[in-house]
């Protein structure tokens, strides 16, 4: 008895020393978190909301009054919106394109040069050098190339097959984007992949090749297995990315000719910012966007997170 | 034996191949912004007759590059400076306190990570209207702290949360704020951390182009991005001159790269893998 009477008061105790703590705690905390809280608030959770909200009205950016209209934008991006839809099947197209090549490229490359002792370091150099270069800059690059470089090259009779209207005809400017994308981009993933192959330990590899593996079942057993997580990661960088591809094609085609390579970012810079001001309406497709790569990227997140498990 | 001296004689090649290739747009770039328009028509492939910097003396004073490069560097440096300082003492407390607060904030910061620029774009460039920030270089700073703090926090809290807490404590017995922790303790030992964030944001704010597009109307605010761009209409199809230009643009990232390549390469591998 007389111990649970003495313990009362402690615990009382106890307690409003906790509290007097996570007062100040609390404060501190929002010290520390409001500045960086603030701009976030201001620059990213505001529009973002506000993308949302907007794509549901009939605002034209310059007055103050708007009306809700529902789901009626949503219904005509998909429905009487014919240059939308294109942008939606070609961006799809393209980020079909660019992951399996842009991954696959990367991790073989990552692969090769792992397997070289001395010239690993200026390999890889090589390789990441143009994604240094700004995508605008590459891209007016490769302008250059397309127009000047592979017709002279055709003439040679060296690749007949480059001469071709690399940028005026829509299906072949198609391959020129990715081009592009593909000779920027397959850099960033090769490192990343290379830096998860040196976290596979040595002695599985040795292991393996006692057991007999040949190169391809160690890849398939081992290897592939021990780098899932960074497979993850690309997969999502590369998915999340090909989504919202912009600078390449506003700098290489501006979506030409006609609408043919407009991707889904540039038609809603162009609703927006250059056709006739129905912010409601380029709200809605902006959202489209937002829930597509947020789907897409949750199905691959889920779908390669159970295989790291497994391995 | 011989096996696997033909296999590494194969991949050699195929790597040098591959190399070559991937170095071939700048070659290309790089020895036809010597030529005269003749000469580029004649022979695209060949070395230029002779050196001559006609073309990036025409381009250096017909353009204001410097002035777009020095319009980058201040963006850069508010974007760089304010990531930095938020993202640190933002990630640090919340790695530190627990509760239901630190972590709804955490969720709110992490979760918008997958929110896409161009979605917001649009909003966005209101909200800039709105503050009276559009056009401004210091505008275009203050939006990049916005966009790029959360996944400063988001780096800063995985790696606080390897950093033992005894340190705080003895610093706090020997009458230390929390303020003076933070600066003096903590943020040193952020250091590795700090030059990965670093490294990944130089590339992004150096590089980026639409955000600029949609915030600058000044031309003589323009970022070296939309310069370069800018050029590429008005020069139509003059390949000196605007190879020159963007022999000019792409230097400076390549020196840097030559310089800091160990810390880009790792800031990449560690920003994505950890």
């Amino acid at each position: 008895m007389q111990v649970q009477e003495l313990n009362v008061p402690i615990k009382e105790v106890t307690t409003k020393k906790k509290k007097l703590k996570t007062k100040s705690g609390h404060l501190s905390l929002i010290l520390f978190v409001l500045p960086a809280f603030i701009f976030y608030l201001v620059f990213l959770l505001i529009p973002t909301i506000g993308a949302g909200v907007y794509s549901f009205t009939d605002w034209n950016g310059l007055n103050p009054t708007f009306n809700f209209v529902g789901f009626s934008n949503y219904i005509e991006a998909f429905k009487d919106d014919p240059a939308f839809r294109h942008s939606f099947w070609f961006t799809l197209r393209y980020t079909i394109f660019i992951f399996v090549i842009q991954n696959v490229a990367a991790l073989l490359l990552a692969l090769l040069i792992e397997s070289r002792m001395k010239s690993k370091g200026f390999f890889r150099t090589i390789f990441f050098m143009p994604n240094m270069i700004s995508l605008i800059i590459s891209s007016l690059m490769f302008s250059f190339i397309f127009t000047n470089v592979f017709p002279e090259l055709s003439k040679q009779a060296l690749f007949s097959i480059l001469d071709q209207s690399w940028i005026g005809d829509a299906k072949v400017s198609f391959y020129s984007i990715l081009i592009v994308s593909l000779w920027q981009g397959i850099g960033y993933m090769m490192v990343i992949y290379m830096a998860a192959l040196q976290g596979v330990p040595k002695q599985l590899k040795e292991a393996s090749m006692i057991d007999g593996a040949n190169v391809f079942q160690r890849l398939k057993h081992v290897v592939i297995p021990m780098i899932m997580h960074a497979i993850t990661i690309c997969s999502f960088l590369t998915l999340n990315g090909a989504f919202k591809v912009f600078d390449v094609v506003y700098a290489l085609t501006q979506g030409g000719p006609g609408t043919s390579t407009q991707v889904m970012a540039l038609n809603i810079y162009e609703e927006a910012f250059s056709n006739n001001f129905r912010f409601g309406y380029a709200n809605a497709k902006a959202m489209i966007l937002f829930l597509v790569v947020l789907i897409i990227t949750l199905i691959q997140v889920s779908i390669l997170k159970r295989k790291e498990v497994e391995a | 034996m011989r096996e696997n001296r033909a296999a590494s004689i194969s991949i050699n090649l195929i790597l040098t191949v591959f190399a070559i290739v991937s170095c071939f747009p700048i070659y290309m770039a790089f020895i036809n912004s010597f030529k005269s328009q003749g000469e580029i028509f004649s022979s695209v492939l060949a070395l230029p007759k002779s050196f001559s910097l006609d073309n990036y003396i025409g381009v250096f004073t017909e353009l204001n590059l410097l002035g777009s490069s020095f319009n980058t560097l201040i963006v850069t440096f508010i974007g760089l400076a304010g990531i930095v300082f938020c993202g640190s003492l933002a990630g640090y407390k919340l790695a530190r306190t627990s509760g239901k607060l630190s972590t709804l904030i955490f969720t709110l910061f992490i979760a918008s990570m997958l929110v896409p620029f161009h979605s917001i774009m649009i909003t966005l460039s209101q909200m800039a209207k709105g503050l009276g920030l559009q056009g401004s270089l210091y505008g275009l700073g203050l939006i990049y702290i916005g966009l790029g703090v959360n996944m400063a926090v988001f780096l800063y809290h995985g790696f606080v949360k390897s950093i033992p807490k005894e340190l705080e404590e003895a610093a706090k017995i020997d009458g230390c704020n929390d303020f003076q922790i933070f600066t003096r303790i903590i943020f040193p030992l952020l250091k590795p951390i700090t030059a990965t964030i670093l490294v990944l944001n130089v590339l992004w704010l150096w590089n980026d182009f639409l955000l600029p597009l949609i915030m600058l109307t000044d031309v003589n605010n323009y970022t070296l991005m939309l310069s370069i761009n800018m050029l590429f209409g008005q020069y139509v199809a003059d390949w000196p001159k605007i190879l020159a230009a963007l022999v000019l643009t792409a230097l400076p990232v390549i020196v840097f790269y030559a310089f800091f390549q160990k810390y880009i390469l790792e800031g990449i591998a560690d920003g994505a893998i950890k």
